[in-house]
């Protein structure tokens, strides 16, 4: 009797074990996973936009993918489309399969983004050349017939956030300090984020030619904990604000912001927001994000592929004059950043929109400029 | 050269060093203990996680920060309780076993993360607590050894705690003599009344409450927020420091703060005009270097053994 209570326990236990297992891992898993549409009803709904997100990762990065994510709500909200989003992990085996399905079933516009995932879309979408693809981010310039590309001018929006660091190192802000060093956090010494920090150290050197750049890298986009001690050695060697390109580890940054009491810029979303109402103090020290408008792109490409107007075969830029990227204009950036340079970086704004000032774009630049460009300014 | 010198011979610097090293020494001695008692707890890295996410978490509910540690700890015990359950109840390889729970606390700290914030990436949403830091009173005042001392976490200071309760407990009390009988010969262990399972039970659970509280420093202490995969490895580093400090105490010690300088070291010379693909080897480097002496060590060890069979 007691044994056999026993075996029903560790069965039980096991049974637990494994729903709880394959619960978690459930996002990685590809063919199963969440529909934020909620209504799963095929055929009849025939009138109705179906559009779908292969997300070539999972979500909850605070950045690059929640923001295609509230793209999909936006369609949902505003087009009325019929949604489905597909987490595909982080197992890049399982993309190609995944994608190949996803083409094979009736969807009007199937969406992915992202460096890693592009060589795959293509391929997909070549094998299903009635099929329309839409690649919200990516800097391939060679873009099948019925794939519409899309990139971001980061290098310009990471301008103004140089330009923004520049200034508040030299302002009268309450935690800048004397040395005219600002700071740079980096995920990987890879060409996507030194396009990011060319364009940062444009964008300062612009506004004052003599400020100098202290640049880290952290070799991983999920170490918070080495995120904070990156920015913490920053902060002690004398700079007051850091701009962060980093992903997960980056969040680390605000930590060390907090703890030292200086300033810091976030990236992709406007993190300041995220982080308000769990801890006012540390979101009061996030300047300004950079952000590239990833889920009004998504709106606007799939607003003109239902009307036929969506060109098909190129990859178009998403700058300033686009609203591709913007600066996060809200409440804190508002009170904490003095209203006289806040009037600078408009200006700034409109003649980057102009194409008065035009910015270095570093993403196909050669290892050896990046590293020339980033040691002229060490301080 | 000099600002290399600057950048070293700073009390920052040596703060850092300290501060690195916190959640390696904890998993290291949780390591050590499992270990001696002739159990390999790989789960390690899985159970951090889970404290880590279970600290946040209760202490944004609770409002108290030593409410969260307390679940953090009680976490980190439960896990290797499961594990220990199947490993020695149901006989499960215990190296299969620590996978699964790497596994689940990888998957299963997104999902249960995802269930009670919303969030799948970090909990910054959540109002988590974080533990105190400590100015010693006195040596805070003393130059140089003061600003390096004090002002640290409390839970590094627990670390340092640990190392001596360890180092006693291993040395000087009956579980401890139990502990390393079993480990070395379980068979003889048992001849004379040792009850080999339950002593394994005993430093599997207390191996978890030593991870557990590595877990808790990382989001509570070290950081003020869970986010996904957030040990980035610091569970594994500890086994490796573990293994090369040869399960002593001491040794574990030592080789965890190698571990934690030559990252910090690593962090520190980034402002400093090196390449940062060289500076990124370091903590490699100095692993290899430790490995070396590991070696050197074992195969002078192998030739004494050798000189004298009738010991062996």
């Amino acid at each position: 009797m007691k044994r056999k209570k026993g075996l029903l326990l560790a069965t039980l236990a096991v049974v637990l074990l494994l729903s709880a297992c394959s619960g978690g891992n459930g996002g990685g898993n590809a063919s199963e996973s969440a529909d934020s549409g909620g209504a799963s009803s095929p055929a009849e709904s025939g009138k109705k936009t179906k559009v779908v997100l292969l997300v070539p990762g999972n979500l909850g990065d605070k950045s690059f993918f929640d923001a295609a994510n509230r793209g999909m709500d936006l369609l949902k909200e505003q087009l009325g489309a019929e949604t489905k989003v597909i987490e595909m992990g982080t197992d890049k085996t399982k993309w190609e399969p995944t994608v190949n399905d996803i083409a094979s079933q009736d969807w009007d516009f199937i969406l992915s983004g992202g460096a890693d995932i592009t060589e795959v879309f293509n391929a997909a979408a070549e094998a299903y050349p009635d099929k329309k693809f839409i690649d919200y981010d990516t800097e391939n310039p060679e873009v099948p017939d019925n794939v519409y590309a899309m990139s971001y001018a980061t290098n310009e929006v990471s301008f103004l956030a140089g330009a923004v660091a520049a200034l508040t190192t030299k302002s009268s802000m309450p935690q800048a300090n004397p040395d005219n060093v600002i700071g740079f956090l980096g995920g990987m010494d890879i060409p996507g984020i030194n396009t990011f920090l060319v364009g940062y150290i444009e964008g300062a050197k612009y506004v004052d030619p003599d400020v100098k750049v202290a640049v880290s890298y952290a070799g991983s986009f999920s170490d918070p904990a080495k995120g904070k001690e990156l920015s913490l050695v920053e902060y002690n060697s004398g700079v007051d604000v850091i701009f962060n390109v980093a992903g997960g580890t980056g969040l680390g940054v605000f930590d060390a912001a907090k703890e030292k009491k200086q300033y810091a810029i976030g990236v992709d979303s406007d993190q300041a927001m995220l982080m308000k109402d769990s801890d006012s103090e540390k979101a009061n020290l996030i300047v300004t994000s950079a952000i590239k408008k990833i889920d009004t792109a998504i709106l606007g490409a799939v607003k003109k592929g239902q009307e036929g107007t969506l060109p098909y075969g190129t990859l178009e830029r998403m700058g300033f004059e686009q609203d591709g990227v913007g600066l996060a204009d809200n409440e804190i950036y508002k009170s904490v950043f003095p209203a006289d340079l806040q009037a600078k970086i408009e200006d700034i704004k409109k003649k980057l929109a102009a194409k008065e000032i035009t910015v270095t774009d570093a993403s196909a630049m050669e290892t050896s400029k990046v590293e020339e460009i980033r040691n002229s300014v060490k301080p | 050269m000099d600002s290399l010198w600057s950048v070293i011979w700073s009390t920052d610097f040596a703060f850092s060093i300290l501060r690195v090293t916190t959640p390696i020494l904890f998993a290291a001695l949780g390591a050590l203990i499992s270990n001696r008692a002739g159990i390999i707890n790989i789960g390690l890295e899985g159970i951090m996680l889970v404290a880590a996410l279970t600290g946040v978490v209760t202490s944004a509910y609770t409002h108290s920060a030593w409410v969260g540690l307390l679940c953090a700890v009680l976490s980190g015990v439960m896990i290797a309780g499961i594990l220990a359950f199947f490993t020695l109840q149901f006989k499960t390889h215990i190296i299969l076993g620590g996978i699964a729970i790497n596994m689940f606390a990888s998957g299963g700290t997104v999902f249960f993360l995802y269930l009670l914030s919303g969030d799948k990436g970090a909990s910054s949403s959540l109002q988590s607590k974080v533990l105190p830091n400590v100015d010693i009173p006195l040596l805070k005042d003393v130059p140089v050894l003061g600003p390096i001392l004090s002002g640290h976490n409390v839970l590094t200071y627990a670390s340092i705690a640990a190392v001596f309760a360890v180092y006693y407990m291993m040395k000087r009390t009956p579980l401890g003599l139990r502990i390393r009988s079993v480990g070395e010969n379980p068979h003889a262990a048992q001849s004379v009344g040792v009850s080999v399972v339950r002593t394994q039970y005993t430093a599997l659970l207390l191996s978890g409450l030593l991870a557990g509280l590595g877990g808790a420093y990382m989001s509570m202490g070290y950081l003020s927020l869970f986010t996904r995969d957030m040990t980035a490895g610091r569970g594994w580093i500890a086994i490796a420091a573990e293994s090369m400090g040869r399960s002593t105490t001491v040794g574990t010690t030592l080789t965890s703060f190698l571990f934690g300088a030559a990252n910090a070291l690593a962090n520190a010379l980034t402002v400093l005009k090196i390449p940062s693909e060289l500076i990124a080897t370091f903590p490699y480097a100095a692993t290899v270097i430790g490995l070396l002496v590991y070696a050197i060590g074992e195969s002078r060890k192998r030739k004494k053994a050798a000189v004298k069979p009738n010991e062996g």
